[in-house]
């Protein structure tokens, strides 16, 4: 094989791999490294990707070392080495990592640290700033969050409603959602909901939890936010029966739910109790 | 005979020590394991785990918190009426929730917005540290036939001297 067309099928392996992380981050194919004849890279690869300990344990954080000290452009290692630092509270740690990562691959990377700064630090700033250079290496489609629950240009929006800017939240949100091809995800009608209910368009937002409840019917959010447009309309057994349906479907274990974080605009107990003791005097 | 015996059991001894992982890793066995530390440590917090201690979202469970984070929230509440500073920036609280549900091992890491060291004011990093020493509604890992420990961290958002977020 010339070199021309090894390049030409590192190419397409790259690209079939960037648009394969985008939607969901999975092992590198090392054959890319052995294609090229790249041997110290490859073994590094294999090594990287192969189990050993525990994330987060002295054998594998001394792996990835010992993959990046054999192939010191091996993003993945370096990914996967900032993972436990994320998870556990060293974001000193976890910075300068996935930094590296993505410094060495910046289109596998920047979409997940971008999702890590507003899901474990609520950076919203940083990460719009992630966003916004993903949007100019894919302007049609920048992906999905770690977890599976939003399409990243969603998450944009949150972070741009975070940090006071709900009504361009409101506009990204709706040009996703009425973008061709695009399948609402099962969060994205409840926080057009929430931003519509906040910035005073109540037909609109009880629109958005209607569809957010055909869509996925299993969260009591969007009952308790409707229980609470319900009180602000004065309509009291609708408030009250909003609350108690958002309750029940809470007891359920039917309501927003991450193992590491809080997600935005989740509604606990207390809310809800809060609201049917207010009901009951209403 | 004794001489060979006694050489033996030095050799053992000698290479015993040369194969202690803890003396070559730069990791501890566990990515943020907080060993027992008599300088700074509350020698009366005992864990009841002898072997890894879990991090909270390993239980699937999330944060668990008698009242949840609004709870939380609640208890910090006093540090979102600060007066303003300069300073901005992340302050994080690592910790052990031990099997009885009680707290000890307290560590400390404070960041700018740009994920640098810094250091925030003395009083600020004490008043949060004594409010988190304070929480007593945290719900005990494992099951109740088999409470275990676990690692816990608050990370405390601060804009201009003021609590902005309690994650995770």
């Amino acid at each position: 094989m010339t070199k021309n067309m090894l390049s030409a099928s590192r190419l397409v392996f790259v690209f079939l791999l960037t648009s394969l992380a985008l939607v969901a981050y999975a092992e590198p194919n090392c054959n890319i490294y052995k294609m090229e004849n790249n041997m110290p890279c490859y073994e590094a690869c294999v090594l990287a990707t192969t189990g050993g300990g525990a994330q987060g344990s002295r054998a594998s954080q001394e792996k990835f070392d010992k993959a990046i000290e054999q192939c010191p452009t091996l993003d993945y290692a370096y990914m996967e080495k900032s993972v436990p630092y994320l998870k556990r509270g060293d974001f000193i740690n976890w910075k300068k990592l996935i930094d590296k990562a993505v410094e060495l691959n910046p289109t596998l990377h920047l979409g997940y640290r971008g999702w890590c700064r507003y899901q474990f630090l609520r950076d919203y700033r940083g990460a719009i700033k992630d966003f916004e250079r993903l949007d100019t290496l894919f302007p049609h489609d920048i992906g999905y969050s770690q977890n599976g629950d939003y399409q990243l240009t969603i998450v944009k929006a949150l972070c741009y409603s975070a940090i006071g800017e709900k009504d361009k939240a409101i506009e990204i949100l709706e040009t996703q959602l009425a973008k061709k091809g695009y399948s609402p995800m099962v969060y994205d009608y409840l926080h057009l909901g929430v931003l519509k209910m906040e910035t005073g368009n109540i037909d609109g937002s009880i629109e958005s939890f209607t569809k957010s409840i055909a869509l996925n019917d299993y969260l009591a959010e969007p009952y308790y936010y409707l229980g609470l447009i319900y009180k602000s309309k004065n309509l009291k057994a609708e408030y009250k029966s909003s609350m108690e349906k958002a309750k029940a479907y809470y007891l359920k274990g039917y309501k927003r739910f991450d193992p590491y974080t809080q997600p935005m605009h989740k509604v606990y107990l207390s809310d809800i109790d809060r609201e049917l003791s207010t009901a009951q005097t209403f | 005979m004794r001489k060979i015996c006694w050489i033996f059991q030095l050799l053992v001894v000698f290479s015993s020590c040369q194969n202690t992982p803890n003396q070559k890793s730069a990791y501890p066995d566990h990515v943020g394991d907080i060993a027992f530390d008599e300088k700074i440590d509350d020698p009366s917090f005992k864990v009841c785990t002898t072997g890894r201690i879990p991090q909270y979202y390993e239980f699937g469970k999330s944060l668990q918190y008698k009242g949840e984070k609004p709870a939380i929230d609640k208890h910090f509440e006093i540090l979102k009426q600060n007066e303003s500073t300069a300073e901005s920036g992340y302050i994080t609280i690592r910790f052990i929730v031990n099997c009885e549900g009680k707290t000890g091992r307290y560590r400390i890491e404070e960041m700018n917005n740009d994920y640098q060291p810094m250091s925030f004011d003395k009083k600020l990093v004490e008043k949060i540290l004594t409010l988190t020493k304070e929480l007593s509604g945290w719900i005990v890992g494992g099951n109740p036939e088999q409470p275990v420990d676990y690692y816990q961290y608050l990370t405390f958002k601060i804009e201009g001297g003021k609590l902005i977020e309690i994650m995770p």
